[in-house]
C-alpha cells in the first residue's frame, strides 16, 4: 500500500487511523483537518489545513493543487464528521446545516475533486466512514443520521463505476458507538463507556479490510444491531427512540 | 375532514402538479410553492395560493416556510415536500455548484421547512418524497446520496415526532414526468414502463394521508399498478 489520505485526524477514529498508519510505515500520512498539526509529527504527518464545510471555491482549488503534489492516493479515508444531538427543533438550523455540510457535502466535493484531478490511484481504496445509524436509525440526531445515510447511498452508487473505471474499491464503514470524545459528548446520560468499541480496533479492521469487501460493521454488537435493523427497521427505530432519544431530552 | 389543508412544494409541474390537482379535486384546501412563475403554470391550474421561489437557496426555503405559516394561520394538516432535482451523470461530471445545489434542494430545503413548520404540523403529517434511487443508483450518485440522506432524516424525525405528528418518507419508483430526461438520461425502451404521474399521485397522497403506515414506504409498480383508483376507473388514471 502506498499513499494515504485521511480527513479529520486529530481525535477519535481519525487519530487512531493516523497513528496506525504511521506505526505500519505508511508515512507520510496526508491529513486534512481544521485543527493544528500535533507536535510529534517529525515528517510522518503531512498535515493540511482544510475545512470540509467550506463553501467557497478558492480553498478547494488550493487543496486540489496541494494534493496534486502529494498524490495519487492508494487509500483515502473520509472520516471527518460532526454530530448534533437533541430534539430536531431544539437544535438551531445553522447547526443542522453545518452537520450536513461537514459530513456529506464536504465528502461529495472532496471525492469529486479527487476524481477530477485523478488523485485516486488505480487499484486503491476509497473508504467512507458512515454509521450504524444507516441500519438502526438515529432519532435525536436527525441531521447526523441524514448525512450518514447520504454517505451510504453515495458509497453504493459509486461502487460499480469506480471498480470499472480504475479497480478502485469503495468501502462503507458503519461503526456503532466508539470510545471516542465524540461518543462521550453525544451519548445519552448513563450510557456505559466500556460498552463502546475501541477506535484502535476499528482502525485495524479498516486498514486490514480486503479490497473486495464492501461493508464493514466493526464488532459483534454492530453486526447484530445491523441485522436486527435490516430485518425489523420499525422495531429497531422504536428501540432507538426508547434507549437513546428518550434519554437525550 | 375535507377542509384539511395540504401544502405541496414543487407544485407547478411533474408529480407535485398532479398532487395539487388531485388534492384540490378531492376537495381539500391546497397551497403550493413552485420554481416557475405564475405565468408558466398550466391554464387549468387550480385557483389556490401559489408562491414562486427557488428552494435551492437557504433564503428561498425560509421564505417558503414563512409564507406557508402565514397562509395556514399556523396549522398545516399535511406537507408534501416534493420539489427535487438531480443529474443523470457520473460524479466526476458534476461541478462544485451542482453538488451543493442538489443537496440544498433535495435535503437542506426540506430540513429548513421541517424545522420552521414543526409547530404547524402538530397533529398533522410531514411527507417527504424520496426516490428508489436512494438505494444507490449508479447513474445518478449525487441524487441517490441526497435521497438517501432525506431517508435517514425522515426516519429519525418520524421517531422523534411519534405521537405528536406523523412523518413518512415515501420513495416513488420511476415516473413519466420527464424528470429522467431533464436529468440527462437518454430515453430508451424502459421509459415506456415509467409510471403515470397521476397514478403515482393517487398512491402518494393516499400513503401520506393514511392513518397507519410505515415510516419508510416504497411506492413503485406493485402499489401503483394495483391501486384501487386505477382498477376502478381504467384509463382515468
Ligand atoms: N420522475 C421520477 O422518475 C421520480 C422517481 C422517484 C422519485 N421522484 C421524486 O418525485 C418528486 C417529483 O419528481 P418529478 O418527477 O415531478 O420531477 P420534476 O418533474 O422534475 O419536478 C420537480 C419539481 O420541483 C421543482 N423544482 C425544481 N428545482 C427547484 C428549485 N430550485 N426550487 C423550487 N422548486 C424546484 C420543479 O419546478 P419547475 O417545474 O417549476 O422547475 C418541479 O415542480 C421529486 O422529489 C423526485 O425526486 C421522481
Amino acid at each position: 500500500m502506498g499513499r494515504v489520505l485521511i480527513t479529520g485526524g486529530s481525535s477519535g477514529l481519525g487519530k487512531a487511523l493516523v497513528d496506525l498508519c504511521v506505526e505500519r510505515g505508511l508515512a507520510p500520512v496526508c491529513v486534512l483537518d481544521i485543527d493544528p498539526a500535533p507536535d510529534a509529527g517529525d515528517g510522518k504527518l503531512d498535515w493540511v489545513f482544510h475545512d470540509m464545510a467550506d463553501q467557497e471555491a478558492a480553498p478547494w482549488a488550493a487543496l486540489s493543487e496541494t494534493l496534486q503534489k502529494k498524490g495519487p492516493f492508494d487509500l483515502v479515508i473520509l472520516n471527518a464528521g460532526i454530530n448534533a444531538t437533541g430534539r430536531f427543533e431544539g437544535i438551531p438550523l445553522a447547526t443542522h446545516l453545518s452537520v450536513a455540510r461537514v459530513n456529506l457535502l464536504g465528502p461529495l466535493r472532496l471525492v469529486h475533486m479527487l476524481l477530477h484531478a485523478g488523485l485516486l490511484a488505480p487499484g486503491g481504496r476509497l473508504v467512507l466512514i458512515s454509521s450504524l445509524s444507516v441500519f438502526t436509525g438515529y432519532p435525536g440526531a436527525a441531521s447526523y443520521a441524514a448525512s450518514k445515510d447520504g454517505l451510504a447511498s453515495l458509497a453504493r452508487a459509486l461502487r460499480k463505476p469506480l471498480r470499472k473505471s480504475g479497480n478502485i474499491s469503495v468501502q462503507l464503514v458503519c461503526p456503532g458507538p466508539m470510545d471516542t470524545p465524540h461518543a462521550a459528548r453525544h451519548a445519552p446520560e448513563g450510557a456505559r463507556a466500556d460498552r463502546r468499541i475501541d477506535p484502535a480496533r476499528v482502525a485495524r479492521q479498516i486498514l486490514e479490510l480486503p479490497h473486495g469487501r464492501f461493508v464493514l460493521l466493526p464488532g459483534p454488537g454492530a453486526k447484530l444491531a445491523a441485522v436486527a435493523g435490516a430485518l425489523f427497521p420499525q422495531i429497531m427505530m422504536r428501540i432507538m427512540g426508547k434507549v437513546l432519544f428518550a434519554r437525550l431530552k | 375532514m375535507k377542509d384539511k389543508l395540504i401544502f405541496v412544494t414543487g407544485g407547478g409541474s411533474g408529480l407535485g402538479l398532479e398532487l395539487v390537482r388531485l388534492a384540490w379535486g378531492r376537495g381539500y384546501r391546497v397551497m403550493c410553492t413552485g420554481r416557475r412563475g405564475v405565468q408558466d403554470l398550466p391554464d387549468d391550474f387550480p385557483d389556490i395560493p401559489y408562491l414562486c421561489c427557488d428552494l435551492s437557496s437557504q433564503q428561498g426555503a425560509q421564505q417558503a416556510a414563512d409564507w406557508a405559516l402565514g397562509q395556514s394561520h399556523g396549522r398545516i394538516d399535511c406537507a408534501l415536500l416534493n420539489a427535487a432535482a438531480g443529474y443523470f451523470r457520473p460524479l466526476v461530471a458534476e461541478t462544485a455548484t451542482s453538488l451543493s445545489d442538489v443537496l440544498a434542494l433535495n435535503l437542506e430545503a426540506n430540513m429548513i421547512l421541517a424545522h420552521r413548520l414543526a409547530p404547524a404540523l402538530d397533529g398533522g403529517t410531514l411527507a417527504l418524497i424520496g426516490s428508489v434511487a436512494r438505494k444507490g443508483a449508479a447513474g445518478m450518485p449525487v441524487y441517490a446520496s441526497s435521497k438517501g440522506a432525506l431517508d435517514g432524516f425522515g426516519r429519525a424525525l418520524a421517531e422523534e415526532w411519534r405521537g405528536r405528528a406523523c412523518v413518512r418518507v415515501l420513495h416513488p419508483g420511476p415516473i413519466a414526468t420527464g424528470m429522467a430526461a431533464r436529468a440527462g438520461r437518454k430515453p430508451d425502451f424502459a421509459d415506456r414502463l415509467f409510471l403515470s404521474p397521476r397514478a403515482m399521485a393517487h398512491c402518494v397522497l393516499d400513503a401520506a394521508l393514511a392513518r397507519k403506515g410505515a415510516d419508510r414506504q416504497v411506492i413503485s409498480y406493485g402499489r401503483v399498478l394495483f391501486h384501487p383508483a386505477r382498477l376502478l376507473r381504467r384509463g382515468a388514471t
